[in-house]
């Protein structure tokens, strides 16, 4: 019983970072029917900017590095909104995936040249380190708190795009964005809005995670796929579907992990393929023709 | 419906709900003329007189370039010609090579019979992945094949013991004859230009019509009685094969394989190149593969920031001349062709 909830936990906390990282590209795809390649490099910068904020330290600086960090990567997705995926938005998914793909490995580069080539390691922060017992079951705070940040990101969107003005605006933008343009919204704005905070939950997501993961080149190549997968089986612009996209992939790999370890990720895309094969556009997506 | 497939391309095609005006139909049919075969052929020769002369660093360079031709004209086989956005095609350049390299290593397979195997193989993975891939149109189509890549990547690299996982496999993967730098760059050459012409004749001939009408028009096709399906499964198999045979190539270059051919960015290199070439010409992502790897060799040599350099190129490219290079010396057919391409997709 005690090692069942160990391991629950433990996917709970994989399946909590892939979901706050997805679920910027399903909003970003919900609203703009743009596809983004470079979501990968929000989640490596906010990583990288949280190790330069946090430097050795296991104080209260991690607080507030990661706030510093979400926002800086929010800042970097205006830009990248009004300068690039600005010009992608109507075209066809090669220019998106195509000119994404490129942002992406300009920003590989800059990410080198910033931050170097070598692996980083973030202090946890000693109020987040230690463990926890509950019910004859230990696991590591950290877990419970990468739960908890999933948790508020996903009672905020709930509240933003279920119960807000904003939220049927974002839906009104791919349903029908002529009425929501003649009904006086500016919709220009409204999408880079959203692209913003995709990028926010993307560098959210690598500042969160940053102790718990080694901080270095190549995580950006390697998120985006999963955060990918994690969307698709969902359905790209459902947020529910994320969720539960990124409990599926998490269950997987733990699954895997416990019963085939050699064949731990063969059996993750397995199993992605296994859901699109009968559902091609995802749990909770629409079907687009 | 046996005329169907004629009718479909043929300029005197009316629209039924027109009645009798004539659709203005984009000629999609290459033109025979002498140009293209004595440009060709011109190519060949140069190409086989550097291969001669240079200095073999540089002809090593050349080789691989001329390899990675084979890729690019087949990944485009998909993209400009069936309008299928592939990430995964590099599932087939790395099983091409580890053909070769896993035959070596367990002593199953020699050179020659790799060689036979490894297209075969590609082409077989290559329809095993559209059966479920094809299920799913455009973005999702791309994402999925995306995933396949990942998967093949996560086989080869946890499967130690079978493929020695991310070390890769080196060795005297060819025969001695072949390990010869000149003798192995005629031999790339004669393979390359084989396949290519092989694949021209595939483009230009009623079925590479009836493909190219799918990406046109998939419902209108469909109307006509072609098997959409079918041939997409088809364009899937003949890429993998071609892709499978650059692989083949990519061995008999480094003498090496490795786990790293199978992720999906390596899928991206040849989007980039049909994309830097110009993917609705046949011999522009050709251009775009020898332009991308010389730059590359050139620039990796001279700058660490190739990567910034190609997203720069890349981003350009994309965003303002969406014909490649190709479209830029043969703007006005290529952009009828653009024209044409976005007004159905508008349907």
């Amino acid at each position: 019983m005690a090692r069942l909830l160990i391991e629950l936990i433990g996917t709970l906390s994989a399946a909590s970072t892939l979901f706050v990282v997805a679920t910027g590209l399903t909003l970003v795809f919900g609203a703009m029917r743009v596809i983004n390649l470079s979501h990968g490099s929000f989640y490596m910068y906010g990583a990288f900017i949280v190790s330069t904020l946090v430097g050795t330290s296991t104080g209260a600086r991690y607080w507030w590095a990661i706030a510093v960090a979400a926002l800086a990567v929010a800042l970097l997705g205006t830009l990248l909104d009004l300068t690039v995926v600005r010009f992608t938005v109507n075209r066809d998914p090669l220019t998106q995936l195509l000119a994404t793909f490129a942002v992406f490995l300009i920003l590989a580069d800059l990410g080198q040249h910033i931050w170097g080539t070598g692996f980083r390691a973030v202090p946890l922060a000693s109020t987040l380190s230690g463990r926890i017992t509950i019910a004859s079951a230990t696991f590591p705070i950290f877990d419970l708190f990468v739960i908890g940040v999933a948790a508020v990101v996903g009672i905020g969107l709930w509240l933003l795009l279920g119960h807000s003005v904003i939220g049927w605006r974002i839906r009104a933008a791919v349903d029908d964005p002529e009425v929501l343009q003649a009904g006086g919204v500016n919709l220009r704005r409204l999408q880079t809005g959203v692209f913003t905070l995709g990028a926010f939950l993307a560098g959210l997501g690598g500042a969160v995670i940053a102790p718990q993961i080694v901080v270095a080149p190549g995580i950006d190549e390697s998120i985006i796929v999963s955060a990918f997968l994690v969307a698709v089986i969902g359905g790209l612009g459902s947020v529910l579907g994320t969720a539960v996209g990124a409990l599926i992939i998490a269950l997987a790999e733990t699954v895997g992990a416990l019963v085939a370890p050699t064949w731990a990720s063969t059996f993750t895309y397995i199993a992605v393929i296994l859901v699109l094969a009968l559902r091609p556009w995802g749990l909770f997506g629409v079907a687009e023709r | 419906m046996k005329s169907g497939k004629k009718h479909l391309l043929d300029e005197e095609f009316t629209d039924g709900a027109q009645g009798a005006t004539k659709v203005p139909a984009v000629d999609n049919t290459p033109k025979r003329t002498m140009t293209k075969p004595l440009l060709l052929l011109g190519c060949v020769v140069a190409a086989m007189l550097l291969g001669a002369m240079l200095p073999v660093s540089y002809s090593l360079e050349l080789e691989y370039a001329i390899s990675l031709t084979v890729f690019a004209v087949a990944t485009n086989l998909l993209l400009g010609f069936g309008g299928l956005v592939s990430f995964g095609q590099g599932i087939f350049y790395g099983i091409g090579a580890y053909t070769i390299a896993l035959g070596w290593m367990h002593h199953s397979l020699s050179f020659w019979e790799a060689m036979a195997v490894a297209p075969i193989a590609g082409a077989a993975a290559s329809v095993l992945m559209g059966l479920v891939a094809l299920r799913t149109r455009r973005l999702y189509f791309a994402l999925l094949t995306l995933a396949f890549s990942q998967l093949a990547y996560v086989i080869v690299e946890e499967q130690y013991g079978f493929t020695s996982g991310a070390n890769g496999i080196f060795g005297a993967l060819v025969p001695d004859w072949l390990a010869s730098p000149r003798n192995s760059f005629f031999f790339v050459l004669a393979i390359s230009v084989v396949s290519l012409l092989i694949m021209a004749k595939i483009v230009s001939s009623p079925y590479g019509l009836v493909l190219r009408s799918i990406r046109d028009n998939r419902e209108r096709a469909e109307a006509l009685g072609v098997n959409v399906f079918r041939h997409q499964l088809v364009a899937m198999a003949i890429s993998g094969f071609f892709c499978a045979v650059a692989g083949t190539m990519f061995v008999i270059y480094s003498q090496s394989s490795y786990p790293d051919l199978f992720l999906w960015t390596s899928s991206g290199i040849p989007v980039f190149m049909v994309v830097i070439g110009g993917m609705y010409t046949f011999l522009g992502p050709a251009l775009g593969a020898i332009v991308y790897e010389l730059a590359h060799h050139f620039l990796i040599a001279h700058t660490q920031d190739w990567q910034l350099v190609l997203g720069v190129v890349l981003l350009v490219i994309v965003l303002f001349r969406p014909d490649g290079l190709a479209g830029t010396f043969d703007f006005v057919r290529s952009r009828k062709l653009r024209r044409s391409n976005s007004k159905t997709e508008a349907n």
